[in-house]
Formats: structure tokens, C-alpha cells, sequence
């Protein structure tokens, strides 16, 4: 956890520690609304990372044998993004989204792997992740999920 | 099979516009092959028993010594172990990936290694590099038919989309990287076009309406799941077209998985990859019992093999996923009577 003393809450009041686990409070804040630009610019940014990280589903540069991620999972199905964190043979643990996206590019396509909180990973979690959108979380559920259909495009506007 | 019987009989597909004869050139052995007298025979239902084999989807990179070579060796080697053995290999497509000469070239050596003669058709993955011109220099026609101990053999080229790189001015490259993609966003859906269904009425104008038939496409011939062009936009017309026939076996690479469909006449058996296995698409499949279990990532010929399909004097057909591992559930581990 020694990231969160780096990271600015601006909404955050008051930290506590309770017996090791760290909780987060938020109290009554005087701060208007957000206002729909900041909306708006908001969602922008999110669906830059959702492109970015589609750009990187899909290139053959993450490997080293020419596979890229949408092989195996196009539209970013059978990710099932819904289901982590779990139990993953390959990973032989409880492990998390990412952690099954570096696997992928170190086994099946043999590059290097992301660092975890790369902005590439977040963009191909961010990827993965609105592939799924509306999808109930299932912890663990063990049936393959396809993306939401979606009739043409990528589901969202591209620049 | 001598080298250049073998080119003979990749080039002499369709010239002749109708059902084409392969007899003593296709054939491993002239007695396996009834093929002169294919259609009048046909009319009196009788087919010679024969066992064919297929494969599809190697998606070969031009990379020396990558994984898909080994697979794709394996499938060879599988399909010339089968006893007895089959009469004859037919490819359903993506032998490269990424349309370079080079991946078809290595594609070709590997499947001449085959014990017995093969036609194959192409995917978009053979093909939007230089709009198929060196597939069509390695293996010829694009669509054929032969007839086969009373069988009628159609193969097509179903994945023709109209031109949607010129006006966008890409380059070959950009347009190959484009299809390349199964969720292509720009490319648009596929079929065999106009031509190919003049040519296939042609085909089967003079075929009589019980003969045996058996037609093989990229894509599958009902919609599936369209984006990812799990479908063939004209696959209407081209059950129209064999309407006409007591029925009609219609196997189709393109989807890397098990799934079956019946429509009209025909049933509809898609196939295995030797490179990964496709996921289930999110839709309802009416025969949702024939399907493969989920693969695993780590081994990498899970989910993957050859077929064969065995034939009896009546068409009835077994066909049988060859899967290299054990994802068929047991209502298909030994073949599914179609
Ligand atoms: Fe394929
Ligand atoms: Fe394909």
C-alpha cells in the first residue's frame, strides 16, 4: 500500500488504520458538483485509455512470435474481466486481470511483460474491461464470457 | 503423388466452368476412384465408401521455426496415420497469416507432405496482401468442384468484401493489418460475390437433385455471428442454389472451434484450427451440445486437429474432430452421425 501516500484525495477527510487494513472515510464536503464538462472530460480520458489499450489488444509488438492479445480474444472476449481476482492455474494463485494479461504476453505470445501499473496495462485493462461493460461481476464464475455485442465499430467513438 | 500431377491437379480445377473429373490424376490409386461416372452414379444414390480428411486455419507467420509450423506438421502427420486412409485432404483456408508468398510457400511445403492428393480454398488471411495472386500462383483456382465415388465436391472463396481501402488510400499492408483483425471495424462483411454464384448454378444446373453433396467455404453458410464475419453475406443465395438437393453437407473453417447448425438441407459443421482456438461468440446456438470445452492458454495445441469425415453408400456421414487434446464432450468424442 505504500503507493496511496503518494496519491492526492481531494474528497478524503480522514485516514484510518484499524488492526492493519487501511479504511477510507469520507465526510459531508462543501464542494459543488461536478460540472458536466468535467464529466465529459472525464469519460474523454477513460475512452483515450479504452483506444490505446484496444491499439495494444491488437498489435503483434507486446510478443515476440507475432501474436497479439485479439488472437485468442477478440473484441476482449474470454477475458471474462468479470470474474477476477480468482484462482488461475497458469498463475497458480489468486491472481488478478493483469497478472493473466503479462502471463499471456510472456507465455503464449513470448514478450515482456508491463509493468503493473504502466499506463499501457491500465490502457489494456481499461480495454478489456469496457468490452464487458454491464457485465454482472461473478467472482470466480467458470464459463467463458463473450464481450457485449456491439453491431459495428468498436462500441465507442475512435478519433 | 509426383510433384507434378499434384500441380496438374491444382491447376485444372475449374477451367472447364462445370463439375470437373479427376480421375487417374486425383486418385492415390485408380481403383479408389469412381469419379468418372460421379454424377450418373449419384443418381441412383450409391455412393463407394470413402473416408476424406480436412484442415484448416494453420495461420503460418513468416517466422522460422514458430509454434503454428509444429501444429500444422503434427496435423499432417495425424491425417496420415488414419486407416484406412483417406482418399483425398481438403483445406478450408487461412493457411498464412498475414498474406505474405512466404508463409503460403512454407504452408505448401508442409501440406505436400500429405500421403495423398488435397484441394484447398482461401481465407482472408491468404489473401488481402495482394488480393490472392500468390495463393492463386502456388494453388490455383479459387473455387472448383470434382465429383468423388458419387460424391459432388464444391469449394468457393467466400471472403470477398467490397473495396474499402481505395477510397481511404490504403497501402496493401494497412488493408491485410486490417482484415487481420476479426472485429475488423472497417472492412465490412464477406461473401463469395456474384461471379462465384453464377458459377455455382452453372455447377449444379445438370446435377441430379439426389446426389450427395458436399461444399466447403471459409466462412460459414449461416449467420453465425456477422462481426466477426462468422457468416457469408450471399449464403442465402447459395442455399437457394442448392436447394434443389436432398442434402447437402457444408463444412467451413474460419470459426477455429466445434459448432454445428443445420439450415434448409444443408448441415453446417465448422472446424478446428491448428493455431488457437476461436471463442464462442456471444449468441444461442440452437445445437449447443456440440461444442468444445474452453481451452487451456498454456497448452498450446489445446482446442486444436484435424477431421476426418467418413461416408457411407447411404451419406451418411460421420465427422470426426480429430482434437489433439480432450475437449470434446462424449456425444462427439467418436464423430457426429450428420
Ligand atoms: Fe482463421
Ligand atoms: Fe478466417
Amino acid at each position: 500500500m505504500k503507493k496511496v501516500r503518494n496519491m492526492s484525495f481531494a474528497a478524503v477527510t480522514s485516514v484510518i488504520v484499524v488492526s492493519g487494513a487501511l479504511i477510507i472515510t469520507s465526510m459531508a464536503q462543501a464542494k459543488p458538483p461536478r460540472s458536466e464538462t468535467q464529466i465529459a472530460q472525464e469519460r474523454a480520458a477513460l475512452m483515450t485509455a479504452v483506444a490505446k489499450g484496444d491499439d495494444l489488444w491488437h498489435s503483434a509488438k507486446l510478443g515476440n512470435n507475432g501474436l497479439a492479445c485479439a488472437n485468442c480474444h477478440p473484441d476482449g472476449s474470454a477475458t471474462n474481466v468479470h470474474t477476477w481476482p480468482k484462482f488461475q492455474t497458469n498463475l497458480g494463485k489468486v491472481g488478478t486481470l493483469r497478472e493473466m494479461i503479462n502471463w499471456c504476453i510472456a507465455v503464449p505470445m513470448q514478450g515482456r511483460i508491463l509493468e503493473y501499473d504502466s499506463e499501457e496495462m491500465i490502457a489494456m485493462e481499461a480495454y478489456a474491461t469496457f468490452t464487458h461493460r454491464g457485465v454482472a461481476i461473478a467472482p470466480a464464475k467458470d464459463e467463458q464470457h463473450g464481450a457485449v455485442p456491439v453491431k459495428s465499430g468498436p462500441g465507442y467513438p475512435r478519433h | 503423388m509426383k510433384k507434378i500431377s499434384r500441380r496438374q491437379f491444382l491447376g485444372m480445377t475449374t477451367k472447364a466452368g462445370a463439375a470437373t473429373v479427376f480421375a487417374g490424376i486425383f486418385a492415390p490409386s485408380a481403383s479408389s476412384m469412381l469419379g468418372l461416372g460421379g454424377v450418373a452414379e449419384a443418381a441412383t444414390k450409391k455412393i463407394k465408401p470413402f473416408t476424406f480428411a480436412v484442415l484448416t486455419d494453420a495461420h503460418l507467420y513468416d517466422i522460422a521455426d514458430h509454434k503454428f509450423d509444429h501444429i500444422l506438421e503434427k496435423a499432417v502427420s495425424d491425417v496420415n496415420s488414419i486407416k484406412p486412409r483417406p482418399d483425398f485432404v481438403l483445406y478450408a483456408g487461412d493457411l498464412g497469416q498475414s498474406g505474405k508468398k512466404d508463409e503460403l510457400i512454407k504452408g505448401k511445403k508442409i501440406l505436400d507432405k500429405l500421403k495423398m492428393p488435397y484441394k484447398i480454398i482461401p481465407g482472408e488471411h491468404d489473401y488481402y496482401l495482394d488480393m490472392g495472386q500468390a495463393w492463386r500462383g502456388l494453388f490455383g483456382d479459387e473455387h472448383w468442384s470434382f465429383n468423388h465415388n458419387g460424391v459432388h465436391f464444391i469449394g468457393m472463396n467466400s471472403i470477398l468484401v467490397p473495396d474499402f481501402w481505395t477510397l481511404k488510400g490504403l497501402t496493401p499492408k494497412e488493408r491485410m493489418g486490417m482484415m487481420e483483425e476479426l472485429e475488423c471495424h472497417n472492412c465490412g462483411a464477406w461473401g463469395v460475390g456474384e461471379k462465384q454464384l453464377d458459377w455455382l448454378a452453372r455447377d449444379v444446373r445438370n446435377v441430379s437433385p439426389d446426389t450427395p453433396v458436399i461444399i466447403m467455404t471459409h466462412s460459414p453458410l449461416w449467420d453465425y455471428y456477422p462481426r466477426w464475419n462468422f457468416q457469408t453475406y450471399d449464403a442465402p443465395q447459395i442455399r437457394e442454389t442448392l436447394r434443389k438437393f436432398d442434402k447437402v453437407i457444408a463444412i467451413h473453417g474460419h470459426v477455429h472451434q466445434v459448432v454445428y447448425n443445420e439450415i434448409d438441407n444443408i448441415r453446417s459443421c465448422g472446424l478446428l484450427s491448428t493455431s488457437w482456438p476461436w471463442p464462442y461468440p456471444p449468441v444461442e446456438l440452437e445445437y449447443s451440445h456440440i461444442k468444445q470445452r474452453r481451452a487451456d492458454p498454456g497448452d498450446f495445441e489445446d482446442g486444436l486437429g484435424g477431421h476426418d469425415i467418413a461416408l457411407n453408400a447411404d451419406f451418411d456421414a460421420i465427422v470426426h474432430w480429430r482434437e489433439f487434446s480432450d475437449l470434446l464432450p462424449d456425444n462427439i468424442k467418436k464423430g457426429l452421425k450428420v
